[in-house]
């Protein structure tokens, strides 16, 4: 992870720093903090969220970015604007905020991003739940949560591959409804599994 | 067998084979038991091999690593630092190497060489970039200039990328030549608040690298050459870290005289006052007035540094006659017993005013332990508060933090086992040795 050059030691700082880092900064503390505390349940959707909260005691300001689903967005420029919006109207309604000392700075870092193939190739739905359960938790959120900015859809490959290659537009849908903040990576994980289990063994049955 | 017995003896503050001094009820200082008294000195450890690690993190990111490593297959590096024993550099060096060259980046490991006097100077700087004072002379500026030019006249450079760690070995940079390898600093220490005149004297050196590294985002310094993150790690394989037996843990503590039947709060450290053990023992009489537990303070620097040996006794007199209260001055080759210690325990506290990035906070949370440490340097990165553990800021705070995990195991175990997940994810061996491979392709561009 690279260190940025932007630092926030109060909330205009921060609105400062999130209008001038680069794309890879946003995408460093939004979308890549699930993976990383992908083990915590209650975590802050984002980086910001968090540090508004825990460094400023702004919890309604926490509360409002933390409200933000990563997965409305499909590109990083969109998800940059809600973000400055958030924190500037928040500091037009309070602007005695923005000044006040944080308790610790906000480092602005970024991502480097390698994408690299596995070994799992898969042809049906059991062989799909079998991989599923067996990829890392970092190919789950590669496939089902940052690709929305690779494809700029707002689905995910994971139901792209079922209703195209499988023909199965219901399950495709019932994926891309989980809720990936109700619960950790894991649980994304063994969610997605469910559902697709349920699906081949409700073929089965019918079979 | 003479040379243990004599550091043990040392260590304990007496001879081995008499009873303590101290009235029964009294704090154990050490305790004498047969098991440590036959633990030699552990030969160097067989590095571990990358496969030796699958178990613990997994198929998925073993195959990472070796994707990683792939493109950079017959690359060369090159690591200086300026000691190859002792420190916590050349340990995650001792295994870092050998998993590099695994995978195929050929990794050389060298060490400069100079006397006392370039110590000294060293050691200055380093309190001197941890903003301590000190008074920067012309003739430490030459012994330090001179033993570096020493080293460059000894030592060649046709790596790929060569990674130079910390301020010692810093000005090898000017070997550098047009069309060589690329040049990274490993920054392991705080420069956030660093003496301007050193500062201002190896500032001009940093900027002549393609690239620096820091443990945390607050320790670096604005330059004008591209920074990352590199989190210091633990190695899950080592003697003090690696899985072990519940009998061997039953005999450490049966050693030591530890009631695994009852709560045992442990804080692992040297005998510092930045490591506030006094404040520890404070907060243990305010949990033990509630609940009861004992508590064991381990570590060493009590032999070694006179400041330590004046801070076991503060400890002792605070612990009073406490039986127990378990005080443990242990040298430094017992990582196993640190290891079965920490296992033993039911909650590790690393109560530090001051830290770095404070290690043995990750040991903690590698083994699962709720943890209740101070808000301070590197601990918050790994402890965010009550999801893997608990920052605190005063005896108080962590008295009643303590007391609370006692009486709310559930909430115990949840937070030791987010803790362990936290430094799977981020602080482990394994990954910093993912990070080293994606610096490399990033110097050399390989994408």
């Amino acid at each position: 992870m690279m260190i940025g050059r932007e630092r926030a030691n109060n909330l205009t700082e921060l609105l400062a720093g999130l209008r001038s880092c680069p794309d890879d900064s946003i995408f460093q503390h939004t979308f890549r903090t699930l993976p990383e505390y992908h083990f915590i349940r209650q975590v802050f959707s984002n980086d910001f969220a968090y540090w508004s909260s825990d460094e400023c005691r702004e919890t309604a300001l926490a509360e409002r970015l933390a409200g933000l689903d990563v997965r409305s967005f499909t590109s990083v420029s969109e998800l940059r604007e809600t973000l400055v919006d958030v924190v500037e109207s928040y500091l037009r309604r309070n602007p005695s905020l923005g000044d006040r000392p944080a308790r610790k700075p906000f480092y602005f870092c970024a991502a480097n991003t390698v994408v690299m193939p596995t070994d799992f190739i898969v042809a049906n739905l059991g062989e799909f739940a079998d991989a599923l359960k067996r990829v890392t938790i970092h190919s789950i959120h590669y496939h089902f949560i940052e690709v929305r900015l690779r494809l700029k859809l707002r689905s995910n490959d994971f139901s792209i591959w079922l209703e195209e290659d499988l023909e199965m537009p219901k399950l495709a849908a019932q994926l891309n409804r989980i809720d990936i903040y109700n619960s950790t990576l894991d649980g994304v994980r063994e969610n997605i599994v469910r559902i697709v289990e349920g699906a081949l063994s409700g073929r089965k049955s019918n079979g | 067998m003479d040379k243990i017995r004599e550091a043990m003896e040392k260590s304990a503050g007496g001879v081995l084979d008499e009873a303590p001094a101290a009235p029964a009820a009294a704090p154990r200082v050490y305790r004498r038991g047969a098991h440590l008294i036959d633990t030699p000195v552990p030969p160097p450890a067989v590095a571990p091999k990358i496969d030796d690690y699958e178990p613990i993190i997994g198929r998925g990111q073993v195959e990472e690593l070796r994707f990683l490593a792939k493109a950079l297959s017959g690359k060369t590096a090159k690591m200086v630092n300026s000691t190859a024993v002792g420190g916590g550099v050349a340990e995650m060096l001792n295994r870092l190497i050998p998993l590099l060259t695994e995978l195929g980046v050929y990794t050389q490991w060298e060490v400069i060489t100079g006397g006392n006097d370039f110590f000294e100077v060293t050691k200055g700087f380093h309190n001197a970039l941890h903003g301590g004072d000190y008074e920067f002379t012309p003739a430490a500026r030459e012994i330090f200039l001179q033993t570096n030019e020493q080293n460059r006249a000894r030592m060649k450079f046709e790596e790929d990328v060569i990674v130079i760690h910390d301020p010692q070995p810093m000005n090898l940079i000017e070997s550098r030549r047009e069309g060589s390898g690329r040049w990274v600093w490993r920054c392991h220490i705080d420069l956030s608040n660093p003496h301007p005149d050193v500062w201002s004297f190896l500032e001009p050196m940093l900027e002549k690298y393609d690239a620096a590294i820091f443990s945390s985002p607050s320790f670096a310094r604005q330059v004008p050459i591209p920074e990352f993150l590199f989190y210091p790690c633990i190695d899950p394989l080592s003697e003090k870290n690696k899985e072990l037996d519940d009998i061997f843990v039953q005999k450490v503590c049966d050693d030591f005289g530890i009631d695994r039947s009852r709560p045992i709060v442990t804080q692992i450290s040297r005998f510092d006052r930045l490591k506030d053990p006094v404040g520890v023992v404070e907060a243990y009489k305010l949990v033990k007035k509630y609940v009861d537990c004992q508590l064991v303070l381990a570590g060493g620097g009590a032999t070694d540094d006179p400041e330590g040996s004046v801070v076991l006794q503060e400890v002792m007199a605070v612990a009073g006659n406490d039986p127990d209260i378990i005080v443990l001055n242990l040298p430094p080759w017992c990582a196993l017993e640190i290891n079965a210690l920490q296992r033993a325990s039911t909650i590790i506290v690393q109560k530090s005013l001051k830290e770095g990035f404070g290690l043995t906070v990750t040991e903690a949370l590698w083994k699962g332990k709720p943890t209740v440490a101070g808000d301070v340097g590197g601990i918050p990165t790994q402890i965010i508060n009550t999801l893997t553990g608990m920052l605190v800021h005063s005896v108080e705070g962590c008295a009643y933090q303590v007391r609370y995990l006692l009486t709310h195991p559930e909430l115990a175990l949840q937070l030791g086992k987010n803790g362990r997940e936290h430094v799977k994810e981020n602080f482990l061996m394994t990954t910093n040795v993912r990070r080293w491979l994606l610096m490399y392709r990033i110097m050399l561009g390989v994408v």
